[in-house]
């Protein structure tokens, strides 16, 4: 029973409580809404802290241990895009351009799931490799460009005009504004070190548990408008949704293990490997395949992993890792 | 005070598409625009512009009547088949055709 008592403490804690009042105001539809440069000011802030803080553990832990599980998690993003194509493709007989934008957002990943993992191994105390932020920022993109690539090749799209737009998603994938401000705080917060740290702490540090409890309110809202598009999409990828994260979940686990990390660092590395983009992944994909329907990659990844991963994912992954790690 | 006759091309569009449109005003030789955030509700659901990818943009642009009928085009041909999407014009008078 470890199991349910681990979902019971990520149930129980302010964030996702809040997440949950969040989906609440939306289905009974209260006009209870964030101003949008509050979202986009909260975002900046938790990016910004987690990158900060992800940067000084890496200057404390040494280019030479973080970049094997570095190059692990990028490559896994990459490589679930392959796995999930097909699937979809197949399995779910999606048209090839769908099998390819969702493809590309199962293998890219939330930056809110990996914060509120990160939230509930402390609440738990559950000790983790703060530089698994690191792993965040390299697994963001790479599918994104396999998905693009995927659905150009499976729409035979050649020519001039296709290589513009997988350029433009290329740039939207790397400069975007969430993966360009984690990269950037993670490179300051290296240069910075613990003394950095220390200046900073009051701020980005202390703080932090309240804003993002605010900032799951107004994603709960924003993931509880999109429960309407749940009876669009079918069944299958209703259960696409919640299936194959796990999958993923596991995988990241075990390469977690396999590189070297802790039990932490390796639920976090699932929880990525679980997570699917909806911020990221859809304005890339939107410009670069506007020939996929955005109603059934945005509603499996908002309104169905998204909520799956904060609420019974995240606990069901640490699960998986201390299975894992309990054995010899 | 001499006024000139233009046309006021209005796009209503998701915020996705918003790099691909000023670029095709661009293109077709507009000289300037005005754009500003929206939110609404049409045949491709409703955007509440709670966060920024979720939102209508709306795009003002005055150019001559030439210009506004190769931009209708284009936007007809290249951009409704795949973007939530509308578009409108209007008559105008301006002072300083060559502005636009």
């Amino acid at each position: 029973m470890e199991i349910l008592d681990a979902i019971r403490a990520n149930l129980l804690s302010p964030a996702v409580l809040f997440f949950a009042l969040g989906l609440i105001a939306a289905l009974v539809k209260s006009d209870l809404k964030f101003p949008e440069p509050l979202y986009v000011g909260l975002t900046i802030y938790l990016l910004i802290a987690i990158g900060f803080k992800g940067g000084v553990a890496v200057s404390q832990a040494g280019l030479a241990e973080v970049w094997l599980p570095a190059l692990a998690a990028m490559a896994l993003g990459a490589l679930i895009p392959l796995w999930t194509y097909p699937l979809l493709r197949y399995g779910g007989k999606l048209s090839a351009v769908d099998s390819a934008a969702i493809a590309a957002h199962y293998g890219s990943v939330s930056a809110v799931t990996f914060i509120a993992a990160t939230n509930y191994l402390k609440a738990i105390n559950q000790p983790f490799e703060s530089y698994s932020t690191a792993f965040l920022a390299v697994m963001e993109s790479p599918a994104i460009l396999i998905g693009v690539i995927l659905g150009k090749l499976a729409t035979k799209q050649a020519g001039e005009g296709s290589v513009a737009s997988l350029k433009q998603a290329m740039h939207e994938a790397i400069f975007g504004r969430s993966i360009f401000l984690l990269v950037g705080a993670l490179v300051v917060g290296a240069l910075c070190g613990d003394a950095g740290m220390k200046k900073v702490e009051p701020f980005f540090v202390t703080p932090f548990q309240g804003v993002l409890a605010l900032f799951l309110l107004e994603m709960g809202i924003v993931a509880g408008r999109r429960l309407g598009d749940l009876r669009k999409v079918g069944p299958f990828l209703l259960a696409f949704g919640i299936i194959v994260p796990l999958i993923n979940g596991t995988l990241g686990v075990y390469l977690g293990k396999l590189t070297g990390l802790e039990l932490g660092g390796a639920t976090l590395l699932g929880v990525l490997s679980a997570s699917a983009s909806y911020i990221a992944a859809p304005a890339a994909i939107r410009i670069s395949l506007p020939d996929a329907n955005p109603t059934l990659y945005l509603t499996s990844s908002l309104a169905i992993t998204f909520p799956f991963n904060i609420t019974l994912g995240i606990p069901i992954y640490l699960e998986l890792a201390r299975k894992l790690y309990s054995s010899p | 005070m001499t006024t000139h006759a233009m046309k006021l091309v209005t796009i209503v569009c998701e915020a996705y598409a918003k790099a691909a449109v000023t670029k095709l005003l661009r293109d077709v030789g507009a000289h300037g625009y005005t754009l500003f955030t929206v939110e609404g509700e049409g045949s491709r659901g409703r955007r509440d512009a709670d966060i920024p990818e979720f939102t209508n943009i709306q795009i003002e642009v005055i150019v001559p009547l030439e210009v506004a009928k190769v931009m209708l085009t284009r936007l007809e041909h290249e951009f409704f088949p795949c973007y939530g999407m509308i578009a409108f014009t209007a008559d105008v008078q301006v002072l300083r055709a060559n502005k636009f």
